[in-house]
Parts: C-alpha cells; structure tokens; sequence
C-alpha cells in the first residue's frame, strides 16, 4: 500500500559530469524508467542515457509535402473547376503565380504539426500535474542543478538498492516523490453547478450580443454593404413624391416615343371601320393569342368563348362571344373593346400590348371559326 | 575597451558567473516592480499608441479619403509603413534562426530580444493592409473562402501572397518564440512565490520538466524550426516586394527587387535591433550578457546589408538606362531630381552614405554614434519606401493623370500609433518575460556542458 | 519525508483507485480517451439532460443571433398602371431643351415615370440628336434640393416667409392693376422669347397691363453681328451658314465649338470636313483670337490677336483681297475703297507684329477658296468687326454660304444698353411700379457700375420666377417658385418652317407653376387658382386655332397634335425671310473704340455654367474647362510672357482697374493667350445660388461697363499684381512646356500620334511604321461571339466634353467638389486629355478622351486580391463593386490611370451632403448601382445598355449584334468620334476603325492589348500641305 503511493526516487548532482556519469551508469544497471532533469539540454545526454535519435523529422517531412499538395490542389480547384474566370487574360491555371501560396502553406503545416506533434502527441502536454511538480527536486533542476529520477514502477525498482546507487553516484540530496494524498479522494464531477451557471451565462450573453451585432451594429454607419442605394428602384417607396409612390404616372396629354395615344376614344363605330389588324395571322401569331386570350380574357369569357366563366359567377358572367353579334364585328371592333372596355369589361390597354391585342384578335376570330366550321373549313 | 583581439572567439559571456545568478539577473526585473523609468516610457508609448487609435477611428468612420492617398497616388503611408515594419521583422528571425543555423554562439544572448521585435513588428505590419482597404469591415473576402456568390480569392494577387506570407510568418515566428521560452517558463514557475503568477507560468510552461528525454525532441525541433523560418524570411519579403515587382508601373516593374528588399530590411532591423538592445543591456545591467561584441557584430552586419542595398540603388539606375525604356529612365531621373528628390536624397544619405563609418571600428564600437546611425539608417529605410511607393505612382505612363501626394495628419498619426504599439508591446515584453533566453544563456557558460560531451 | 512538508498546489480531477495499474497509468499521463474510467452509470441522468437541454438551449440561441430579421423595405406598385410604362423599362419623350437661346430638341429618358437622362432628339434638324454639355446635366437642376417649393414673402425684417399662391396672385394682381392705373410702367425682364405663345401670353399681359414693358436680353447676345446684318441687308438678324460648305474658315474671336451661336449644328458640320476616309476634302481652320479657345485648339493655324485688332486685321484682309482680285463681286463707293485703303495688310501685320508667312497662306487659302470659304466673327466683338466681315465675304464672294432654305425668327426685341440705363434710372426716379424678373437675372447679369440692386429699393413692387433663389430673388418682394422644363409645357421657334415642341415628362415635384401660365393668370385677372394644365390648354388652343390651320394638315386636329408631340417638332415648308441687297457705307467702318496701350480685358462666355444660370450644378462646375481643365473657378488668363512681366505666376492675385470698375482674381497662366490681354470668363462668382454655386469663381460683372455704343465684353484696364493668391484647380497637371526634362512626353511615348494630311496622303501607313506585335509568353485568349471594342477619331473629337456630362448621368457619378479635385480625386469616368507641345506662345494642343481601355490583359485584375475586376466572356473588364474592399491595388496597377476610388462617401461629404438629399434619388440611374465609400469604379462601356440590349435580343430570339449597343459618350458625341461595337464582325464600323492604317493604341509596347483604338489626328497645316 506504502509502495503504491511512491512514484520515484529523485536524486541532485552538482555538475554536467556527475549527470552525465550518473546517466550512463544507470542505463548499465539496466533501469529503464529513468529520467535525466537539467535546466537546459546537455550535450550528449541523449547518448549518455541510451536514447534513439528524436523522429520528429519525419512528422515534418509528412505535413510539409501534404501541405504542399494541398495548397496546390486546392488552387486548381478553384480556378479551373469550381470557379474559372479570366484573369487578365491568362490561363487558369497559372502555376508560376501558385508557387508562392503552395511554399506558405508548406511551411505553415510544417512549423505547425512539428511543434504540435512534439508538445501534445509526443510529451502529452500539458500536464501541470505531475508529481515532479512542486517538489524541491523540480526546484533545483530548474534552476542550476541537475537530477536523476528513477520510477517505481520500474521492473527493477527496490527502493533500498536506488537509494544506495544513486548516493554511490555522488547525489547531493535524495528526494522521494510520492502521489498526493487528496488525488485519491478526489470525486469525479462532470457537472459542477459552477460549470453549469457558467455555461447559461455565456448562452445569455452570446445569444442577444450577437443578434444585436448582427442585425443593428453591422448596419449603422459607417458600415455599408450597399443594399440600401440612393435610388429608386421600380416599386420601391419614395419619400421625394407625397404619395410615397416611387413610380410616377406620366403627365396627362403627354406622348411618349412609339406610344401615339389610341385614336378612337369612344369611338368604337369608327374604330371598327377603320382600324385593320396590321399583323397575318401565322401560327406564332396565333399561338400568342391563344396564350393571351387563355391568360386575360378565357377567366370571364371561357377557354372557348361561350362566356362559361371560369370564375363560376363571381361576377355577372359576359355574353358568348359565339353570338351573331359579336360574330359581326370587325377585327377593329374586337380590337376597340379589348383596348376599351365596354359596359362592366375594363381596359386590357395597360396588361396587354397593343401587338398582343391584334394577336388576340386573329385567336378569338379562329374561335369563332371553329365554332361554325364551313365544309370549306373542315376540307 | 580600445583593443580587441579578433583572433580568438571572445566568450559569450562575459566571465563564468554561476547559473543561478543568471536566473537572478534574467528574471530579477521581472520580479521587481517596475522603475520610474519604464512608467515613463509605457506613458509615452500608450500615448503614441492613443494617438494612432484616433486617427484610426477617423479613417474608419469617414474613410481612407481622410488620408492622403489619391489618384494616381493609391498607396502612401499605409503601404509605405507596412513594408517598413516587415522589414524590421526580419532581423529577429534572421538572428534567432539564421544565425542558430550559422552556429553563430553570440546570437544567443539577444536572439529572444530579437524574435519578440518580429512579432510586435509584424502585428505593426499586418495592420496596415487591413486598414489600408476603403472598406476595412470587408477584409474577410480576402481569406480562401467563397462569397454569397461563389466567387473565391484571386490567388494570382500579390496581396493574396502578402495574406499568406505574413500571416505564415507571425504565425511561424509566434511558434518559434514560444518554444523557445517553454523551458524559462517553467523556471519561472519554479522559482515564483506569488500563486497567481505561478498559475500563469504553469499554464505557459504546458508543464514542461527539464527532462532529457524532451530536451532531445526539443532541440530537434528548434532546429527544424530555424530550418523553416530561415527560407521564410527571405520569401516573406521577396513577396512583400512582388507586391511592386509584380505591377507594370516603372520604377515597381523590376526583377531587382527581392533582394533588395531583403537586404533592406535585415539592414533596418538590424539597426532597429541594435537601438533597442542598447537601451536594454543598460537598463537591466546585463552588459556582460549582451556584450559590445555582438553590437559591433551586428554594426558590421548593417554595413554589409547598408552597401548591398546603395548597390540596388545603383543597379537601378544603370538598368533605366541600360534598358533604353524612356518611361523607365524618366521614372528614375524622376526620383533623383523630381518633385520628390529630396525624399530621395535622405534615403541615399541615411542608407548608404552614413552606415560607411562603421568602417572605422571606434564608431562599430562606440554606443553613441552607432545609436545615432542606427537611427538615421531606419529613417533613410523608412524613405526608401516612400520613395518606390509615392514617386513612382505620382508619375508614371501617361503625364495627363500625374499627380502629388501629400501626407495627412492622419497618415501621420498612424504612423506615430505604429510606433506606439511596437514600443507599448516591447514594454510589456520586457517586464513580463525573459528578455534573454535563460537556458540557452545557461547553455554557453563556460563550462555548462559536460566535459566529454563534445562541443559544437 | 511526509506529504505535509511537500505543499501541493495541483489536483487531479481523475479518479484514482489504489492498485498499482493505475499508478502505472497515471504516470504515463493522459492516454487517449480519458473518460474510458469514469463509468456512465455514476453520472446522475439529471445532469446529463441538463447538459442536453443546455446543449440545445445555445444552440437555438445561436441560431436565432444569427438570423437577420431585418426590413427589407415595402412592394409599392402602381395603382393603375399606365399604358404606356412597362415596369424595368424605359420610355422616351421628346421635348425641346430651354438651356438657351438655341433651343434644341431633345429626348427625356423616364423610368418608371421618372427623368433620369436627357439627350438630343435625333429628328430636331439643329442638333441631331446630340446634346451639349449644359443640356446633358440640365436634369440634375430638375431635382437639385435647393429648388424652391412655394411662394416666398419678403417680410419687413428683410427675411423671406412662405406663403400660398392665392396670396401671391391676389397681392401681385392688385399692385399690378394700382400701377397700371397709376401710369407707372411694369417691367418685364425676360430672357430673349423664343416661343411664339409665350409671346402671345407677354402680349396678352401687356394688353390688360399696358403701362408694361419687356426687356429681353442675353448675357451674350448676337446684337452686334445681327444689328450689322440687318444695316447690311435690311434682313432681320444673321444667317444661318452652311459651315459644311467650307473649305477654308476664318474665325475671328469666334469660340463656334463650344459657345457662340448653334454649337452642335457647327460641331457637326465642321467636323463633316474632318474626315480621315477623305482627306483630300479636309478644310483648313484658320482661328484669330486672344485666348485659347476651343475652337482655337482644334484649328490648324491659330493666330494671337488682340481683339482691339480685329478690326485692323479684317480691313487688312479685305484690302489685301482686293488687292489680288477687283472687287467684282461688288461695286462700294470710293469711300468704302478709301476707308479699305488705310489698312494695308502689311501695315496690320506689322503693327501687331502677326506672323506674316501664315497670314500670307491665309490670303492665299481665302482668295483660291472663295466661293467656298468663310469668315465668321464672334459676337463679344464690335459691330464694326461684323459690317467688316460681312463685306469680306462679300469680297470674297462667300454668300453661296449663308442658307437660302431657313432663316432665323426671333419674338423678342434685345434690349439695348440704353434701354437698362434708362430703366434703372426711372427706378431711381420712382416711376417704376412693379418689376417681373421673369426666369431672368438681371441683378447678376447687368453690369454693376448700373447699380440695379441698389436701384429696386426704389420700387415698390419687385417679383421674380425662378427655380432657385438668385441675386435677383433677394432683392424682390415676392419669389414665385417655377417649373423645371421637364415639368412644363411649350412651344419654341427659333428658324423659319420648325416648330418645336416642349412636355413635361412628370407632375411638378413641388408646389410650383410654369411662368407662363404665370403670367397668363395675371393676364387674365380671373380670382379663381388656375389648375395645373391651364397653359397646357392654352398651347394646345393657340395651336388649333393658328399653327393648325397653317399647316393644311390632312389629318385630324388632335392626330396632328399627338404626332407632333411625339416627334417633338413640327417641320413644314415655309418661306424664309429673304435677304435683302447688300449695301455698305464708309462711316459703318469707323472703329468707334480702339485700345488704349493699357492691357485690353475681353470677357467670355462660359461653355460649362452658361450666363451663370448653371453656377448651382454641380456637374457643370466639376467638368473641367475644355481647355485649362480648370473646374469650379473662372480666372484671368493671360500669357506666359504677360505673366512674367506682371511678375505673376498661377494663383497670384491680379488686380485689374478700369476707372471706378474693379477686379481682383487669380491668374491662370494659359498658353496661347495673346500679349497685354486678360481672358475671363463670365457666369461665376455668383453672390447667390445655393450651397454649390454660391461664390464660385469671380464675378466679372463689377468690371464690365455700362457700354452704350460699342461692345462691353472688350475694355481697357491697367493690371497690376495684387496681394495674396488662391488656388485654382484643375485636374490634369501643369507642366512648363519649356521644360526639358518633361516636354512633348505624350509624343515621345507616342501616348499622342499625329501627322498631316499630306504626309498621310503620300504615305498612308506612316502610323503604322514602327508598331509591331508585342510577344506574349502565355497562349492569347480567343473571344468567340460578340466582343466589344471602341475607337475614338481624334480627327473629330474636338474636346468638348459632353461625352463627360453624359456620362455622369448615365453612371450615376458622384460631385466630389473642389477641395476633392484638388486633392486629385474627381470621379468622371471619362476624361479629355489635354497635351500642349510647340512654345508656350503657340502651342500645339492635343485632345484624347481616356477611359478605361478595356484591356484583355488587363494589369488590374491580375492584383485584385478578391477578383472583383475580372474578364466577362464578351471582352469586358467588369468590376464587381460589391465584392471590392477597396484596396486600390488596380488603380495603381492601371497604365492608363482611369481606375476611380470613392475615398470617401463622396455625396455625404459634398456641401453639406446635399446631393444626399431625398430629391437626388430620383435622379440616379436604377439600372447603376450607386457605389459606396471604398468601393473601385470605372468605364463599364455601359454594361447595363449592353445587358438591355441583350435582352432585346433574346425577346426576339435573336444574338446580339454589336450595333445594338450605343454608350452613353458616344450617344452625346457632337462630331461622333466614338464608334462603339463588336470587333468580331468584319462588318462593323469598329472593327474597320481597328484595322485603319491610322488606328493605334495607348501604351501598346506594355503589352495590355487595350480594347481602345485611337485614329491619329491629321493636322492641315498649310505649311506641310500646300493648296
């Protein structure tokens, strides 16, 4: 029970040569878990003490190729497959002008995982809680002494035996190191109420901090990610006009380039006498007059005109179009209502254009047709 | 001392004192409280220092028009500072890892002095790129990563380079530096009585045991490390200079420039090196630690460097010429007898013409006079910048668009806040870690090492 | 030794049982996974749901931070929408522009129903389709925020309170009524009436006011020349003259290109003549005049002359012609031949020691042209300068050159000096009731020696229309807010057989009226408000009842209408006033001033601000003067060696005296001016316009004199140097032209490539000698499908920078202001490059606009660090602004320098943020984005024209071609020297240009490959081209 709580024998030497004697001696003895402690390295220690040539080269050796591939890789990706764009017209892959990113990189990864790889992997730092730690032992090798340690659990461990060997080497003081007393009764606690509020506090002062950075401090001034621009894009709001409105109406009596206002306001008789339809009716045609007439006119006048409203009397259903009457009509006539509007009909001006209209026009009079097919049509 | 004997390697360290008494005189001011002196000095930095944080918050807010950078002239102080304070980096990691692979035993005295000015001087440099852009809250796009849009970084920029080169190089440097302070951490552990500080060095050392067995995977590593940092020197710069040499506006567009600027920048940070270790080794008594030797070593590094760089200058103007390029040789007439000559004249006289007294070995060796010639060398590099930077912008291809710059008071008070900064970090360095690297010190005391344990 | 005495300050949290295993593992330190001990069923389940519950507790805390709630704003769509308007798309209505007195008829580009760019109406016969400089930026005054919003009251302690219109009419109307009862005249002080109706509305206001009277006038007016024309010929005013006609052309003082009479008409006809496809029909430009003008720039010769010399130099001519040739072409008496006689040319040359070899090819050219030459004075000077110009036309037998087809119409009489005098001094007297300063200034525009403001306290009764307040506004007792053109209706008519057309392109912003409808209220005393169309109906009345039945048109009255509406303009054939027998009279040849030996003060207009009526646009007053790329200042320029003997250099304070008159302001060293002469120019130095306009510049005004019988724009003035200086501005650096070291760089690195037309006629590839393919180390990308190109024909472009105007409004460009220029930071994307080589005293000026050159290998996006500037798949180099942070990395990379950076937010930071003011919103392109502080700018070669265009295209199921694309410089060029298009079809005219034996680039041996071809200049110059 004694024995289980002692963790080595620690002796001090004066000089680099009584160590360096003492080291080679105890590999003689054929301890191995030894350990020589001197404030800075020692040249030829590591023979002294029998130890293999540090592999740490080859850790570099790995992650600096790799990190080399890497960048490189990486570089080409981007350019070539993920997002080629010229580049002051040159190739996209410009590998002169990689090379520097690739040696960064090589080095990075290098510096990095050596010392990485030699601190956390290789020594399992950080450990402050070794028993060496705090003992005078510690003290004094720290300083200007130099110390062996041998381990209890050393196969070859009799603590009568040390004790006499290290005092033959010369040992100005014998220390034992011996695992503490409260480790054993210590409970494990992996909620410690401490731990617990901690973590709610960083939750609540996270959580609002970053919404708030997030959504105002980021759009104060100076900031500016140009979503908001000094100008007014169609349908925004605009507080120039009173009416907030940011699109305008032109001014009445006014006549845009290519928009000669319509002739015959009112005047449907003379609209039909003398309006013609200026386009042929060819498939094209008529084909956009189908897909007009099915998107404006087919929900009160039906697919086919027979005036079954898709809408099902929401509103008061409008005549067939099949009637005598509207048979009669001229194109400009069909024409003149699609523009104006008549009875309770609005104006399809605005949706639709005026091309358009002549195009509805040529589909409404194939409706007809199809409807009172001549033997002449069917042949 | 009048004579020296050149024939023999004088020692590292002046007489054999005990190893201990090196802890003392290491860590000593550490322990103390700070002197009246240093309270003065970190006021006069943190004021510098509030200074640049002003005139930050100015340019931030209204933005970089508040400077006096324009078209043509799109880079003045900012560039002209980042490249400055690049260069004073590189003296530390030249002398730590150069110098560590050169077997040169007195760097170590001043090697850790050295790398902690390369990381405050880099932190100076790689500031400025990032408050140099006209919108500093979008600096991020110049990471590897794709926008909302999927576009990535133009890996064809020299900026891009200059992104991964300093930040490789802090990084890199950072790691160097902090290795080697792992062991003074953990005699500083050892040796402290107050817990809070013992808390601290604990937690630095990572629990570091002096054992023999890490001592081994730990020199291996230091020298892997100054194996790296060594070509990472030489490219940081060399990209730092592509920055120029990459363009295609005359007096930029030239092969010369790595090199060059390499040699330049161990020149300044050499001399930046040697004025502060000056005010040091007095201030902390430790002469015998960082001896008149290595000052006069480092001045004939200076004068080595110094002329390297008046033979840039001269290369430059024989290939204007040589090139038979009118816009080439009239950018560099420009320079010698322009608008801006007299920005030229200080540079040739600071940078070549003074550092030729180090040819006399009282002045290598007279700590006034190469204080004062270290100055006038990093404010003739400092000019060197300026004029590659400002001069050849303000007048290049087409004469319709040529134009002045002049600095703002903001430029200026930047430039000062950059001083702050490096000044206010080397105070707190020096107060709270060992300036000189206590096991490496311990390390060269004559008879520190075992007697048949072969020397280097 | 027991635990005690080793203190431990370090626990282990792990769980130690006491077996040797674990003494082994612990001093092996952690292994991996160090909870493999700890047993799960120990752990109370509690705390482990607490943990879960925490574990997504954050989570959703985070998620919700990270979520952005912000308002994106609300969907305002339209009510109704009109028929017209197609949402995204834009609309265009042709009106006429009222800038001046030109008249010229232009296209209103709306969105939405919105104003956003004007440009010329390609079917107005004057201007064809372009539009200078001032019309270009005229629509940023429709939405300027200083524009006032309703009527304004002098109150007693000076200031001025709003009011409501019913106020104003009901107070105006009875004080106008008291004064007509009175007796007491009201005057109406207009600018010179070029619309038939508003005439017809001014004589129905003096029918119902009939102690009123108008006084009409421009700042520069034609008077002398028409006054000389009219003594001439009896005709009324001068003729309109077939410049395309020309072979060789002498222009006395006469600034044609960029101020004087009908600019784009000249610019167009003259450059026709220019012509590289035909050199053998290249005319000859010969420029007489004291300061370097625009026009003096693009001549082939250009003499330094006095304009006190004028006079002399002409009657020289006219002797020395006659001398060569009888005077067969007309028969004066021996007093005009005796009056000739004392004007040997010899003796003038001499006198004014003129350069005798070029005025020797002068004659020549003129004698062996004649019939087919013309020589055509400028109106600042006298009318005996105009009757001598006249009669050596006559000589010369150059009348086939005035049009026979047209002449001019004019509704309004000039009011003369005399008129003013007599004005101000009935003011003083108190015999002047009520004053109507009707969208005129006069305050600013009248001489100051007149003492006009001083004069108005006198009248009880001063009302003034206008936009903004004016130096005539403060001194009124009631400002009525008026239209801006766009927000008006009307009709102009400035030549026989064309009427053209005014309409409003949007409702009035504010709560103003149209000084027509103004003023027809007044006339018809009506107590009831007039609504807003009330002069709307008017025209349209006046037009039915009087232009209607002119025309005999077959279609009906309101066809009629809307088609002239919509073509902005009304041709029809109409009998030109016919110009009458030539006669001339000895004493019509009297100078009736010569120069003193003092310095001689000449005084011009300005081509940016106009009279000064645009001093408060900031676009005006940041594009640079076409000829000292000065910006937001006028100065006194005078010559090198004048300046050397006044012991002045630029920005010393020059102090010029004319009797009581007096002048301090800064000289601008100008090459090319003639000796003893200053040349300012007027329009600037405003006491009031607004936070922009407001004393900029120097008010010439408080020199000019009260000149009864001759010109006031000439006078002499002793100059001494003054005290202190102050910085002029300008955005392309001085260099002495005699400095070695800097001297003819633009030739020497063949930035500029020139020859004459002889030389190119010999040798037609004599550009082409020496250029050679720079190597390339990397495989040349090749461009399949359209790829855009430009080329500017230095031949034509005359440097007049509307292209910079239309440019601004189409990018939505911000003003920078002064200080900003100053600092080297303006931000037009187009730039004239002006290059002086010869001697300070005659230089050889250069012009080439600079914009980005587009290139393929562009130096700039190989250093964007984020690839915000990149190559599109058609040629473009595009900028992506929202990706850019601004590190100026490409504009310092950029050969060309034509990279702009907003250093800082640009709109916030001019005059107070002004023009970040709600109303500028309107203005500014939606298809543009509106760039933010720190972001990089430049040409775009109008991408959103392109991706409209491209649009077009895919709605009719086509490619787009490369004449589907106009860009907005080349839109606006006057000569149009830019030709814009698809260089992979052999059939454009671009890539014509490209292949032309006198296209080159800029720069090419850096090898950027630009995308920008420049056709090298041919000069004409009789010394190298004989004949």
């Amino acid at each position: 029970m004694q024995d289980a709580r002692l963790y080595s024998l620690s002796a001090i030497f004066q000089t680099p040569d009584e160590i360096a004697h003492a080291a080679e001696q105890t590999v003689e003895r054929g301890y191995t878990a030894f350990d020589v402690h001197s404030p800075y390295p020692l040249h030829g220690m590591p023979r002294a003490m029998g130890l293999k040539a540090s592999k740490l080269g080859y850790v570099t050796l790995v992650f600096g190729l790799s990190g080399a591939a890497l960048a490189l890789f990486f570089m080409w990706w981007v350019n070539v497959i993920e997002y080629p764009l010229v580049i002051g017209g040159k190739p996209l892959f410009q590998l002169p002008a990689f090379i520097p990113v690739t040696f960064e990189v090589t080095v990075l990864m290098a510096a990095i995982f050596t010392v990485v790889g030699m601190l956390f992997v290789i020594f399992r730092f950080p450990n402050t809680s070794h028993q060496l730690h705090d003992t005078p032992y510690m003290k004094a090798v720290s300083s200007d002494k130099y110390g062996l340690t041998i381990q209890a659990l050393d196969p070859l461990f009799d603590e009568e035996r040390v004790r006499e060997f290290l005092q033959d080497l010369g040992a100005v003081e014998i220390h034992r190191i011996q695992f503490d007393a409260e480790e054993i009764e210590a409970r494990p606690r992996i909620f410690e109420p401490r731990f617990v509020t901690l973590l709610i506090l960083v939750a609540l002062l996270v959580g609002p901090s970053t919404y708030i950075i997030l959504n105002h401090v980021l759009y104060m001034p100076p900031f500016d990610w140009m979503m908001e621009q000094q100008k007014i894009n169609p349908q925004m709001k605009s507080e120039l006009f009173a009416d907030g409105f940011g699109m305008r109406s032109p001014v009445e009596g006014t006549v845009a380039r290519g928009h000669l206002p319509y002739p015959f306001k009112g005047q449907p008789d003379l609209a039909g006498k003398f309006l013609v339809n200026p386009i042929l009716p060819t498939e094209s045609v008529l084909e956009l007059g189908k897909k007009k007439y099915d998107t404006f006119c087919s929900p009160c006048h039906g697919n086919f005109g027979d005036g079954d409203s898709r809408l099902r009397g929401q509103f008061p259903n409008p005549p067939t179009l099949h009637s005598d009457k509207s048979r009669g009509w001229s194109d400009g006539m069909i024409f003149h209502v699609v523009t104006e509007g008549q009875n309770i009909m609005p104006s399809y001006a605005s949706q639709i254009k005026e091309r358009d209209r002549w195009a509805v026009v040529h589909y409404v009079r194939a409706l007809l047709r199809a409807k009172h097919a001549t033997e002449a049509d069917l042949r | 001392m009048s004579f020296v004997d050149y024939s023999v390697e004088p020692p590292v360290v002046e007489g054999k004192p005990p190893l201990s008494s090196i802890d003392d005189a290491i860590i000593k001011p550490i322990d103390a409280k700070p002197t009246k002196a240093w309270f003065v000095a970190i006021a006069v930095s943190g004021t510098m220092l509030l200074i640049g944080a002003a005139s930050l918050a100015v340019t931030f807010i209204f933005g970089v028009g508040m400077w006096g950078v324009n078209q043509p002239v799109g880079w003045g102080f900012d560039i002209v500072n980042f490249v400055f304070w690049v260069g004073i980096g590189h003296a530390g990691t030249l002398i730590s890892a150069i110098l560590f692979l050169l077997r040169q035993r007195w760097r170590t005295g001043i090697a850790r002095f050295a790398e902690a000015m390369t990381i405050f001087a880099v932190m100076c440099a790689g500031l400025f790129p990032l408050i140099h852009t006209g919108r500093p809250w979008l600096d991020g796009y110049l990471m590897p990563y794709p926008n909302q849009h999927g576009l990535w970084i133009n890996f064809t920029s020299p900026l891009v380079w200059d992104v991964f080169a300093v930040s490789t190089y802090f990084t890199v440097s950072a790691i160097f530096w902090y290795v080697g302070l792992i062991p003074d951490f953990a005699t500083l552990r050892d040796r402290t009585v107050s817990r809070i500080k013992k808390i601290v060095y604990s937690i630095l050392s990572l629990g570091w045991r002096h054992s023999n067995r890490h001592w081994q995977h730990y020199e291996m590593a230091y020298l892997i490390l100054a194996g790296f940092a060594t070509p990472l020197v030489l490219s940081v710069h060399t990209i730092v200079s592509f920055d120029f040499a990459v363009s295609i506006i005359p007096g930029w567009h030239t092969t010369i420039f790595p090199p060059y600027f390499v040699a330049g920048a161990v020149f300044s940070g050499f001399a930046m090196v040697q004025n502060m270790l000056i005010g040091i080794r007095k201030i902390y008594a430790i002469e015998h630690i960082i001896t008149i030797d290595h000052l006069e070593k480092m001045n004939k590094i200076m004068i080595t460097t110094g002329m390297m760089v008046g033979y840039a200058y001269g290369m430059e103007f024989f290939i204007a010429w040589y090139s038979g390029n009118s816009a080439e040789t009239f950018v560099f007439f420009n320079r010698a007898l322009g608008p801006y000559a007299w920005a030229y004249w200080t540079m040739v006289i600071c940078n070549v013409v003074f550092p030729q007294l180090f040819w006399f070995k009282k002045i290598r060796r007279s700590i006034p006079a190469m204080f004062v010639i270290g100055v006038l060398v990093n404010v003739g590099m400092w000019f060197e910048r300026f004029v590659i930077v400002v001069t050849s912008l303000s007048r290049d291809y087409l004469p319709s668009s040529w134009g002045f710059y002049v600095p703002s008071i903001y430029d200026i008070g930047i430039l000062i806040g950059s001083f702050g900064l490096f000044f206010t970090l080397l105070l707190l360095f020096v107060k709270s870690m060992p300036v000189v690297s206590i096991s490496e010190v311990k390390g060269v005391v004559e008879g520190a090492q075992p007697s048949h344990g072969g020397s280097h | 030794m027991s635990r005690t005495e080793e203190t431990r300050y370090w626990r282990s949290l792990r769980d130690l049982a006491d077996h040797p295993e674990v003494a082994q593992l612990k001093s092996n330190e952690f292994l991996a996974g160090v909870t493999d001990e700890s047993d799960v069923a120990d752990l109370s389940p509690v705390s482990r749901r607490t943990f879960l519950a925490l574990l997504s507790a954050s989570a959703a805390f985070a998620a919700a931070s990270c979520t952005n709630y912000r308002d994106k704003g609300e969907v305002v769509p339209y009510n109704k929408q009109p028929e017209e308007i197609t949402i995204g798309k834009a609309n265009y209505y042709a009106s006429t522009c009222t800038g001046c007195s030109a008249n010229c008829g232009i296209l209103i580009k709306t969105r939405e129903g919105r104003p956003v760019k004007v440009d010329g109406n390609p079917d107005h016969p004057v201007n064809a389709g372009k539009l200078c400089v001032r019309g270009q930026a005229s629509v940023l005054d429709l939405y300027d925020p200083q524009r006032l919003r309703t009527p304004q009251f002098k109150g007693s302690g000076g200031g001025f309170a709003e009011g409501s219109w019913e106020e104003a009419d009901r107070t105006i109307m009875s004080q106008l009524a008291k004064t007509a009862a009175e007796g007491k005249e009201i005057a109406l002080v207009t600018h010179t009436v070029t619309s038939p109706t508003f005439r017809k509305v001014l004589d129905a206001f003096m029918a119902r006011y009939p102690s009123s009277r108008t006084y009409s006038y421009e700042l520069f007016s034609d008077r002398f020349r028409s006054n000389a024309w009219i003594r001439s010929y009896g005709s009324n005013g001068a003729p309109v003259i077939r410049w395309e006609a020309a072979r060789t052309l002498l222009l006395l003082e006469a600034d044609v290109l960029a101020t004087e009479g009908d600019v784009l008409e000249q610019i167009r006809s003259i450059t026709k003549n220019r012509d590289m496809n035909d050199p053998r029909h290249f005319s000859r430009i010969w420029v007489a005049e004291a300061g370097l003008s625009l026009t003096g720039m693009n001549a082939d010769h250009r003499i330094r002359l006095k304009p006190g010399a004028q006079f002399e130099f002409v009657m020289g001519l006219i002797h020395e012609v006659a001398q060569r040739r009888k005077l067969s072409a007309i028969s004066p008496e021996t007093s005009v031949v005796e009056a000739i006689g004392q004007y040997p040319l010899a003796q003038v040359v001499a006198r004014h020691r003129l350069p005798a070899h070029l005025v020797e090819g002068l004659v020549n050219g003129l004698v062996s042209h004649r019939g087919e030459s013309i020589v055509f004075a400028g109106s600042t000077l006298p009318e005996e300068v105009h009757t001598a110009v006249i009669l050596l036309n006559e000589v010369l037998g150059n009348t086939g050159l005035y049009d026979q087809r047209v002449s001019r119409v004019q509704y309004s009489s000039e009011a003369t000096m005399e008129d003013w005098v007599l004005l101000v001094q009935k003011m003083r007297e108190g015999k002047i009731g009520a004053i109507v300063h009707v969208d005129a200034n006069p305050a600013y525009h009248l001489p100051q020696e007149l003492r006009y403001a001083e004069a108005a306290q006198r009248v009880p009764a001063i009302v003034t229309l206008t936009q903004r307040e004016n130096e005539s506004s403060v001194i009124s007792t009631i400002v009525l807010p008026i239209n801006h053109a766009f927000e008006s209706w009307g009709d102009f008519k400035t030549r026989t057989g064309q009427f053209s057309l005014q309409q409003p392109v949007i409702e009035p912003l504010y709560a103003t009226r149209q000084k027509e409808a103004i003023l027809l209220h007044w006339a018809s005393g009506s107590t009831t408000q007039p609504d807003a169309s009330s002069y709307h109906r008017y025209l349209k009345k006046r037009w039915e009842e009087e232009v209607y039945p002119s025309i005999k048109s077959p279609v009906a009255f309101s066809r009629f209408w809307h088609a002239a509406l919509h073509d902005g303009l009304l041709l029809h054939s109409e009998k030109p006033i016919a110009r009458g027998q030539f006669i001339i009279n000895a004493d019509w040849l009297q100078p009736l001033w010569r120069e003193t030996d003092q310095f001689t003060v000449l005084v011009r207009p300005s081509q940016n601000v106009g009279d000064g009526r645009y001093a408060e646009n900031g676009w005006l007053q940041e594009i640079p003067h076409p000829v000292s790329k000065v910006v937001w200042d006028n100065y006194a320029a005078v010559a090198p060696q004048t300046a050397k003997s006044l012991g002045v250099e630029n920005n010393d304070i020059i102090d010029i005296r004319a009797g009581e008159r007096r002048l301090q302001i800064p000289v601008f060293v100008q090459p090319g001016t003639a000796e003893d002469a200053v040349v300012i120019e007027h329009g600037y130095g405003r006491r009031t316009a607004g936070p922009v306009g407001t004393d900029v510049g120097f008010d010439v005004g408080s020199l000019m004199p009260v000149e009864i019988r001759s010109t006031p724009y000439i006078f002499s003035a002793a100059v001494t140097k003054g005290s202190g200086s102050y910085e002029l501005v300008s955005t392309q650096e001085h260099h002495a032209l005699d400095d070695a070291f800097v001297k003819d760089l633009h030739l020497k690195r063949k930035i500029i490539r020139e020859g004459s037309v002889a030389q190119y006629l010999n040798t037609p590839d004599f550009i082409q000698k020496g250029r050679h393919e720079p190597e390339s180390i990397t495989k040349i990308l090749e461009y399949d499908g359209v790829k855009w190109a430009m080329a500017i024909d230095l031949n034509k472009c005359i440097g007049c920078t509307a292209c910079v105007a239309s440019c601004v409004a189409e990018n939505n460009i911000p003003v920078v202001g002064k200080e900003q220029v100053e600092l080297g930071r303006e931000m037009q994307w187009i730039r004239i490059d002006r290059y002086y080589s010869g001697t300070p005293e005659d230089p050889v000026v250069s012009n080439q606009p600079m914009l980005c050159q587009h290139c393929d290998h562009a130096p700039c996006e190989n250093v964007c660090p984020v690839a915000a500037t990149n190559h599109s798949p058609d040629g473009l180099n595009q900028m992506a602004y929202n990706r850019c942070v601004g590190t100026r990395y490409c504009s310092n990379n950029c050969p060309y320098k034509v990279r702009r950076f907003n250093f800082l937010d640009f709109r916030n930071d001019f005059a107070d943020g002004i023009y970040a003011e709600e109303p500028m919103s309107a203005l500014y392109n939606p298809e543009v984005t509106v760039r933010s502080r720190g972001v990089m700018e430049k040409c775009t070669f109008c991408i959103q024209r392109i991706m409209e265009a491209r649009q077009v295209a895919a709605e009719e199921g086509r490619e787009i071609r490369g004449s589907d694309v106009v860009t907005a410089c080349q839109q606006a060029c006057p000569a149009d020297a830019i030709v814009f298009g698809d260089m992979n079809d052999p059939q454009s005219k671009v890539s014509h240009y490209r292949a032309h034996n006198l296209g080159y680039h800029v720069l090419e041996e850096i090898n950027v490959r630009p995308n920008v071809t420049y056709m090298a200049k041919l000069r004409n110059r009789q010394t190298e081209n004989p004949a």
